[in-house]
């Protein structure tokens, strides 16, 4: 597999908006992605085409080798079985408790039973800061620790691909140390990719492999951080959060 | 006025399509060889058939005595005026096991479940609990829409048969005050009445009902698509179409079973 994500001349109408997204984009296995731009700028939409749920109006979107439009429901639910998914909304099932809500995924693609659950579950709550809550339904929860919790239920199941839409956006400093500390961390054990969304500077660009800056349905500039931080676009610059080396900090 | 007819008839079409499709997905789920998912949507059925089918008792057995009371009450008391006493097994059956019986525990079904399921499935819908599940390369038909459709079906089956029962038995016993009538000449009239075609029809029925009120509840609750205000609008279309098609499947099992 040469790419884990190919969006090829892709092209969207969006009707709230009087331009037209356009990207082409390419994201290698093993690598750490970052989306940045401003809020309606297309970010969540790529990450929307990649987990297929918007079809493009033109060009082709591959994922884990496989080509989207070509796949039925099975083969897209199969798909997604490879991905870990966390949108903005968190989308826990209300009438599960967090710790409930964590394990949906292994329970229903696997059938774990609850003696294998629990050492496969708490190390993830106990790492992210939520094993006190494991107990508490989404609606005794705060926004960042559904995010939070969003983000465990994606990563309880061994994943090829994950999608993050702004993971970090609601989340306290020590969450977002959390965050960055187990993304970190289950990057450099399960080598997976990661397409991630973020529109305020973060920890995680330093440690994203590229940047990109998307504006206006545009993918405007693609680098590392280092390169990134050279650009002249102050527009760029502020999402960088004028980090040393970009334009805001000199 | 033409083109209005034309458009109803065009998109009353559209939605009995789409309801077809919804039972063939059911039931391509219930009995497609794929081992996964099968615990997670059992579970579930389970609990939807505690809700629809044991937390219905209650009201389903002070309905089925009221409306028994009533009918072999009248039925008890009016048909000896007429000379008609060897007609109280064969009223019993018409009017309680082939109809009111069905009819009323399917009104009762849709009311208390038919509502909360669209309820439910819409409140998902807009909090994007089904996105997260469909992005968990969880199958919608198989997690959310099998089990609440077995769980209905069954729930109805079995409510019929015991409205039927407590409304003939419970309202024979507290319509005894009145009627002269003994217990054994009552059971031997009912039981003659009764036809193995009516046990059958009644089945039919608790099929035919419970499929249509669970894939029409379902089918509201997935089509809400952005606000919560469409919650309690498609709640009020689930429930009027779900006594329409109910009606009318009535109308044509016994059309089928007794004309």
């Amino acid at each position: 597999m040469k790419f884990a994500i190919e969006l090829s001349n892709v092209q969207v109408s969006m009707d709230s908006e009087s331009w037209q997204v356009d990207f082409t984009l390419a994201v290698k296995p093993g690598e750490f992605m970052l989306l940045v731009g401003p809020g309606r700028s297309g970010k969540g939409l790529i990450l929307k085409l990649c987990a297929g749920l918007v079809a493009p109006d033109q060009g082709t979107v591959r994922v884990l080798d496989h080509d989207l439009a070509a796949l039925d429901d099975e083969g897209l639910a199969e798909l997604r079985r490879r991905m870990g998914v966390v949108l903005q909304q968190p989308g826990l099932r209300s009438n599960m408790t967090l710790y409930t809500n964590v394990c949906l995924p292994l329970v229903y693609h696997h059938g774990i039973n609850e003696e294998e659950l629990r050492p496969r579950v708490m190390p993830i709550l106990d790492a992210l800061g939520l094993k006190a809550l494991e107990k508490r339904f989404p609606s005794q929860l705060t926004a960042g620790e559904a995010r939070c919790a969003a983000l465990a239920r994606a990563l309880v199941v061994d994943q090829e691909l994950m999608l993050l839409d702004e993971v970090m956006a609601g989340l306290d400093a020590e969450m977002v140390e959390r965050v960055d500390r187990v993304l970190a961390e289950h990057r450099r054990t399960h080598a997976v990719t990661v397409l991630a969304t973020l529109h305020n500077p973060s920890p995680l660009l330093e440690r994203a492999d590229r940047i990109a800056f998307v504006r206006q349905g545009r993918i405007e500039a693609v680098g590392p951080y280092a390169e990134m931080a050279k650009n002249p676009d102050p527009a760029l610059q502020v999402y960088l959060g004028g980090r040393p080396g970009s334009r805001l900090a000199s | 006025m033409i083109g209005w007819l034309g458009q109803r008839t065009i998109d009353g079409y559209l939605y009995l399509t789409d309801l077809s499709a919804q039972v063939y997905v059911t039931l391509r789920e219930l009995i497609s060889p794929g081992r996964q998912g099968r615990w997670a949507a059992l579970r579930v059925t389970f609990r939807q058939m505690i809700f629809t089918g044991v937390d219905a008792l209650p009201v389903i057995s002070a309905i089925a005595l009221m409306m028994g009371l009533i009918v072999i009450t009248q039925a008890g008391t009016q048909l000896p005026k007429v000379g008609g006493e060897g007609l109280i097994g064969s009223i019993i059956v018409v009017v309680i096991i082939r109809e009111l019986g069905p009819l009323l525990t399917a009104f009762i079904v849709i009311g208390r479940s038919g509502t909360a399921i669209t309820t439910e499935l819409g409140n998902m819908r807009v909090a994007q609990e089904i996105t997260a599940l469909e992005l968990m390369g969880i199958r919608v038909s198989r997690y959310i829409i099998m089990p609440r459709v077995v769980a209905v079906v069954l729930s109805m089956l079995c409510l019929m048969l015991y409205f039927d029962a407590v409304a003939v038995l419970g309202g024979f016993i507290i319509a005894r005050i009145k009627l002269t009538l003994p217990f054994l000449a009552f059971g031997h009239a009912v039981a003659q009445a009764l036809s193995l075609t009516d046990v059958l029809v009644t089945a039919a029925k608790g099929i035919l009902f419970g499929t249509a009120v669970a894939v029409i509840c379902c089918h509201h609750g997935l089509s809400v698509r952005t606000s919560y205000t469409e919650v309690p609008q498609q709640t009020t279309k689930a429930m009027i179409n779900s006594v329409t098609i109910c009606l009318l499947l009535d109308i044509l099992v016994t059309i089928a079973a007794y004309f």
